[in-house]
């Protein structure tokens, strides 16, 4: 299976998580009782450097964004966080939620 | 006609409609694309441009895009796609092209389908699903 793309959208008080069409079909076939959502959003206060936070909650996202559970991840080899604003890439490994 | 509040922002800079369900304030982003056509052997085709920096920026509320194609003193019907399905296309099956930091996308509609790049449309001719009806 390829790596898994996830959109990241950040916005002025939160990000938007998003995964295409295409990406949701993948994860059904490989896992069939998935129930990827398209999008979703973090918000935070305005001005509340939520940027220091996003790197700890990505373990949580990964579950309800793919709509899996946390033991079906390691079925996923790879993910990559796409900053839709820059293009720069951050890989992970779903399984160890450590960046490659 | 579907019970939805709109509001054009008075600022012309990317979304142009705003429509919003009242009693709980589910919000839609809608950019309405429109283009005059060319007669084709068979039916018409229409050119239209999309900003690939917004296409691509998908936020909480996505864009619907809605195309509209003028022949003569007609108008096509609607064809509506979301922001995340039309990017899909985009880059997976080689929709339109790229210039200028634009998307160019060729419409050709024949008897009642419509073609993109050779990826059939017709699903999303008047496709209303994100706008269902509502009564007041």
């Amino acid at each position: 299976m390829k790596a898994i793309k996830i959109n990241v959208n950040k916005q002025m008080d939160g990000y938007t998580f998003s995964i295409s069409p295409s990406i949701r079909e993948q994860i059904k076939e490989l896992i069939p009782n998935a129930h990827p959502a398209n999008n979703i959003y973090i918000a935070y206060d305005t001005k509340s450097n939520f940027e220091l936070y996003i790197d700890n909650i990505e373990s949580h996202i990964f579950p309800v964004l793919l709509g899996i559970a946390n033991k079906d991840l390691k079925k996923i080899e790879q993910i990559e966080l796409v900053d839709t604003q820059t293009g720069h890439t951050h890989k992970v490994n779903p399984s160890f939620d450590k960046e490659i | 006609m579907r019970g939805w509040n709109v509001a054009i922002p008075e600022v012309d800079v990317g979304d142009d409609i705003f429509v919003v369900q009242d009693e709980n304030g589910t919000l839609r982003r809608v950019q309405v694309k429109t283009s005059t056509s060319k007669v084709r052997k068979t039916g018409f085709s229409a050119q239209f441009q999309i900003p690939f920096k917004q296409l691509k920026n998908i936020s909480n509320v996505p864009v619907h895009y809605v195309f509209i194609a003028r022949l003569k003193d007609f108008w096509s019907e609607p064809v509506i796609i979301r922001q995340d399905y039309l990017l899909d296309h985009y880059e997976n099956n080689n929709l339109g092209s790229e210039f200028s930091g634009k998307i160019i996308l060729y419409f050709s509609f024949t008897d009642s389908k419509v073609e993109c790049s050779g990826q059939d449309f017709t699903k999303y001719i008047s496709d209303y699903t994100d706008f269902p009806i509502i009564e007041h």
